[in-house]
C-alpha cells in the first residue's frame, strides 16, 4: 500500500532534448532514465529546491517540471497521476512490431 | 537594441529623427513613425512620401499582425522608406521579414547580423509574390513552358 | 514519365524542399548547442512536424490531399523502420505520425522524405496545415472535379507563406469535389467546395469558420460562387483578414472561428470582400495555363477497359459471406464501370485504430503496384484506399489485405473507429483512447452483427482539442479527467455529411472507462429495438430524440 497519496513527495522529470526520452534528476544533479534512481523530496520546501536544481540542470532537457509520486513500504516510487504513470511504464496496450502484420 | 542593415555584419548606428507613436505623429506628422502591430497603415496613407522611416513592432516573434502591415505599407500603399522590425525579432523571422519588405531590424540576438547576411540564399525560389519581387516559381514554369514557343515562332 | 498519375515534383519544388531540410538541420544543429532556447525552437520544430509528446518526439509527415505512391508508401515504412519503432498512425487529417523519432535523428528522417518528394513542413504550429480532400478524389463516381489539382495549388501557395507563418492559431483548409462531401468541409477553418452553377460553371463555395476542438462551430457560407482562379486572392484576403484581426490574447480564442463568430459572418464577409477586391486582379490570379499544367499531373491513369461483372466475383459473394459483406462495405463506385474503390481498413478488431506496422505498409504499396495503379489514398477516416482496383481483381486484393489483416469488412460500421492517439502518447490528453476503441472493437468484433447495425460512426478524442472528431461522430466520446480519473462523455447525433453537418449532443453524466462499453452496447440495443426499415442509428437518434438513448445508458452502467 502506498504511504503517502497527499502529492507531498515529488521528483522532477523532463524529457530529455536530443531523443525525447523521460528523464528524472538523481541526487548529483544527472539526469537518469531510473524513477527509482530519482532525487526525491519530501516536503513542498524541499520540492521548490528539487525544482530549481533541475531547472539549472535543464540544458540537456526540455521543461523540467515536479511530479508527484508516491511511495510504498519498499521505498518503490510511483507517479501518482495516470499520465505520469504511463511517461514511466509506457503504452497501456501493446504497439504494432515493425515486422508484424499482428492482425492477420 | 542594436540594429542591423543588409550590407553590414555588424549593428549600425540608428541615424535621423527618433520616430514618434502613431497618435503623436498624427499631430505633428514628422519623417519618422512608430506603429503598435493594431494600428492601421492607412492611417499614414496622407503624408507617406514624406516619411523616411515606420518602424513596426512585435511583441513576442510569434506575433505575425506586423507581416500583413508591413505588406499592405509596400504593396498596397506603395511606401518606399525604410520599413524596420523591432521588439522580439529573431534571425529565423528573417527569410519571411525580408520578403514582406523590411530592411532594417532591431535584435540583440548572438549572431544576427551574419544571419541577415545569408538570410536571401536560405531559399533560392519562392512559391508566393510578395514584396521583395523574387519571380514565383509559378512565373518561373511559365517562362520555361513558353521560351520554346516563342523561340520556335522567331 | 512520372510513375504517379498526381503531382510529382519538378526541380523548383525539389530545390525548396532540400533547402528547407538543410534549414532545419541547422535549426536542429543550434537548439542541440544551446544557441536557441526552447521558447524560440519550438515554433521552428513544430513548422517541421516535430512534437515532443509524453515519450518521446513525434514526426508528423503531410500526406497532401491524401495522395501516396506506393514508392512513397514504402519510403514512409522504411523511415519508420529506420528512425521509428517500425510502425506510423495515419490521422484524421491525412498525416503519418511517427512517435518515437529522436531529435537527433529528425533532419535525416526528414531528408528521406525529400528524396520522395515528401515533407513535414507546417504539419504543426500557427501556419497553414496541410490542405485535406476527398479520399476518393480522381476515381469517385460522384465527383464533379477532381479537388486535388486546387489543394496542390493551395500546397504551394502557402508553403513558407512569408506573411502567414505567425497566424494567431492554425488554419486548416479542405477542399472537395463532390456533392457527397467525404472532406468534411464545414468542420474546417476554410472549406472550398466544388460545384457547378447554373451557367454550367464550376466555381467553390466558400466556407469559413468550422472548426472542432473546445467551441465546436459549423462553417459558414462567406462566399456561394468564386470563380475558380481567383482562389488563392481569396484564401489570401482571408488570411489576411485572420492575421490582423484573429484574437491573440487567449489561445482557445484564436481560431478563425471565434472571429467569425464575434464579428458576425456579414462583418467576416465585408471585410474579406473589401481585401478581395483590393487584390484579386493582382498576380493572384491563377494563370490558366498554370492550372492546366498542375492539372494535367492529375490526369486520370490509363485504365484499360475491364467487364464490370466478374463469374468468379459473384461465385465468391456466395461461397464466402465474409467477402460479400467486404464488398458492401469496403468498396465504392468507381468512375469506370469496370473498377471499384477499395478500402483497407486499418482497424481489425482490436488493434489500434489507424495504425500500421512497416511490412503492413509495404504490403499496401505491394498491392497497389499490383492492381491500383501504384496508387494509394489515406481518408480522413484512418484507413487506406486503393482507387483504382478492376473488379475482376477484387478477390485477389481481397485476400492480399486479408493477409495483412487489412480485409475486416467494417468500413463505415461501428467498429470502423476514429481514435485519437490520447494519452498513451499526447502531452496534451486527459484520458485515453486507443484502449477504449480496441475494447469497443472486441466487443462489436462479430461482422456480421455489424452489418445488421449498419453505419455507425464512433469517434474518440483524448481531449476537448478533439482530434478525433468526437463532436461529429454519430456516438461520440470525449476523455475528460476527474480528479485523477479517466471519464468518458458520451454525444449523439454528430454528423459529418454535407448538408447534414452537425454536432453531437451530450446525453449526461460521464461514464467511467470500464462502463464504456455497456454504455455503447446500450445505445446499440436501444436503435436496434426502436429503429425503423431502413433506418441508420444517427437518423433513429433524429426522429425519438435523446431520451430513449439516456435511458437505457444510465441504466447500464
Ligand atoms: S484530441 Fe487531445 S488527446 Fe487526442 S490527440 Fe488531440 S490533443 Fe491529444
Amino acid at each position: 500500500m502506498a504511504k503517502n497519496l497527499s502529492g507531498d513527495l515529488t521528483v522532477a522529470s523532463a524529457n530529455r532534448l536530443a531523443d525525447g526520452v523521460v528523464v528524472f534528476l538523481d541526487d548529483k544533479g544527472h539526469w537518469t532514465r531510473h524513477l527509482e534512481q530519482a532525487a526525491l523530496a519530501r516536503d513542498k520546501r524541499a520540492s521548490e529546491l528539487l525544482l530549481a536544481r533541475a531547472r539549472a540542470e535543464s540544458f540537456s532537457v526540455v521543461d523540467p517540471f515536479l511530479v508527484a509520486v508516491a511511495e510504498d513500504e519498499q521505498g518503490d516510487l510511483e507517479p501518482i497521476s495516470l499520465r505520469e504513470k504511463i511517461r514511466v511504464s509506457g503504452l497501456t496496450f501493446e504497439a504494432i512490431a515493425a515486422d508484424a502484420v499482428r492482425y492477420a | 537594441m542594436p540594429l542591423y542593415r543588409e550590407g553590414s555584419l555588424q549593428p549600425v548606428d540608428a541615424t535621423g529623427p527618433a520616430p514618434l507613436p502613431l497618435e503623436e505623429w498624427l499631430k505633428a506628422p514628422m519623417q519618422a513613425v512608430s506603429l503598435a502591430n493594431t494600428d492601421q497603415p492607412d492611417a499614414l496613407s496622407m503624408r507617406l512620401s514624406r516619411l523616411k522611416l515606420v518602424v513596426l513592432h512585435f511583441p513576442k516573434f510569434t506575433d505575425g499582425r506586423a507581416y500583413s502591415q508591413a505588406r499592405l505599407l509596400r504593396g498596397r500603399m506603395g511606401y518606399r522608406g525604410e520599413l524596420r522590425a523591432t521588439g522580439a525579432v529573431l534571425r529565423d523571422q528573417l527569410p519571411f521579414l525580408l520578403r514582406c519588405g523590411f530592411d532594417s531590424f532591431e535584435s540583440d540576438q548572438p549572431g544576427f547580423g551574419v544571419a541577415l547576411a545569408r538570410a536571401r540564399s536560405l531559399f533560392s525560389v519562392v512559391y508566393q509574390g510578395a514584396e521583395d519581387n523574387r519571380a514565383t516559381v509559378a512565373l518561373l514554369r511559365l517562362r520555361q513552358h513558353r521560351q520554346p514557343a516563342e523561340l520556335a515562332a522567331d | 514519365m512520372p510513375d504517379t498519375h498526381f503531382y510529382h515534383y519538378d526541380k523548383y519544388d525539389r530545390t525548396l524542399l532540400s533547402e528547407r531540410v538543410e534549414q532545419f538541420r541547422d535549426q536542429v544543429r543550434r537548439r542541440l548547442a544551446g544557441e536557441l532556447t526552447e521558447e524560440q525552437f519550438k515554433p521552428l520544430r513544430l513548422t517541421n512536424g516535430l512534437y515532443l509528446q509524453l515519450h518521446a518526439y513525434m514526426l508528423r509527415i503531410a500526406i497532401p490531399y491524401g495522395t501516396l505512391s506506393s514508392r512513397q508508401l514504402r519510403q514512409l515504412a522504411a523511415i519508420a523502420r529506420k528512425y521509428d519503432k517500425g510502425y506510423g498512425h495515419f490521422t484524421t487529417r491525412q498525416n503519418l505520425q511517427l512517435n518515437w523519432i529522436r531529435l537527433e535523428d529528425a533532419p535525416d528522417a526528414v531528408a528521406m522524405l525529400a528524396e520522395v518528394d515528401m515533407h513535414s513542413i507546417q504539419t504543426s504550429g500557427n501556419v497553414v496545415r496541410n490542405t485535406t480532400a476527398d479520399h476518393f478524389a480522381g476515381a469517385a463516381a460522384d465527383e464533379i472535379e477532381d479537388p486535388r489539382v486546387w489543394c496542390e495549388i493551395v500546397r504551394q501557395w502557402s508553403t513558407l507563406h512569408p506573411e502567414f507563418s505567425f497566424l494567431p492559431r492554425k488554419f486548416k483548409i479542405a477542399i472537395t469535389g463532390s456533392p457527397n462531401d467525404r472532406a468534411a468541409v464545414r468542420i474546417h477553418d476554410v472549406g472550398l467546395r466544388l460545384w457547378r452553377n447554373e451557367q454550367g460553371e464550376t466555381g467553390f463555395e466558400v466556407i469559413v469558420g468550422g472548426g472542432l476542438g473546445r467551441t465546436p462551430m459549423i462553417g459558414k457560407t462567406v462566399r456561394a460562387f468564386l470563380p475558380k482562379d481567383e482562389m488563392l486572392a481569396y484564401l489570401e484576403a482571408v488570411l489576411r483578414v485572420y492575421n490582423r484581426y484573429g484574437r491573440r490574447d487567449n489561445l482557445f480564442k484564436a481560431r478563425i472561428k471565434i472571429l467569425v463568430h464575434e464579428i458576425g459572418i456579414e462583418k467576416m464577409r465585408e471585410e474579406v470582400e473589401a481585401e478581395y477586391a483590393a487584390i484579386k486582379d493582382s498576380a493572384l490570379k491563377l494563370d490558366p495555363q498554370t492550372i492546366e499544367a498542375i492539372a494535367a499531373h492529375f490526369a486520370p491513369p490509363p485504365l484499360p477497359h475491364r467487364p464490370a461483372i466478374s463469374g468468379e466475383v459473384e461465385r465468391l459473394k456466395l461461397e464466402e459471406p465474409d467477402f460479400a459483406l467486404w464488398l458492401k462495405s469496403n468498396t465504392a463506385p468507381h468512375k469506370l464501370a469496370g473498377y471499384r474503390i477499395v478500402t483497407a481498413s486499418l482497424k481489425p478488431a482490436g488493434a489500434p485504430p489507424g495504425d500500421a506496422s512497416s511490412v503492413q505498409m509495404e504490403g499496401v504499396a505491394d498491392i497497389a503496384d499490383a492492381y491500383s495503379q501504384s496508387e494509394v489514398r489515406v481518408s480522413h477516416e484512418q484507413n487506406l484506399v486503393l482507387p483504382h482496383v478492376a473488379v475482376e481483381d477484387l478477390p485477389a486484393v481481397y485476400r492480399a489485405l486479408a493477409g495483412l489483416g487489412f480485409a475486416e469488412a467494417n468500413v463505415g460500421k461501428i467498429t470502423d473507429i476514429i481514435a485519437c492517439p490520447g494519452l498513451d502518447y499526447c502531452a496534451l490528453a486527459n484520458a485515453r483512447s486507443i484502449p477504449v476503441a480496441q475494447r469497443i472493437s472486441n466487443h462489436f468484433a462479430n461482422l456480421a452483427r455489424q452489418h445488421d447495425i449498419g453505419d455507425l460512426k464512433v469517434k474518440i478524442s483524448g481531449c476537448i482539442n478533439a482530434c478525433g472528431h468526437h463532436h461529429v461522430g454519430h456516438i461520440g466520446i470525449l476523455g475528460v479527467d476527474k480528479n485523477g480519473v479517466e471519464l468518458y462523455q458520451i454525444s449523439l447525433g454528430g454528423d459529418v455529411d454535407f448538408g447534414k453537418t452537425a454536432l453531437g449532443d451530450i446525453i449526461g453524466p460521464a461514464v467511467a472507462a470500464d462502463r464504456i462499453v455497456e454504455a455503447v452496447d446500450a445505445l446499440v440495443r436501444t436503435y436496434l429495438d426502436r429503429r425503423e426499415e431502413g433506418e441508420r442509428f444517427v437518423d433513429a437518434y433524429r426522429r425519438i430524440g435523446v431520451e430513449p438513448f439516456k435511458e437505457s445508458v444510465y441504466a447500464a452502467v
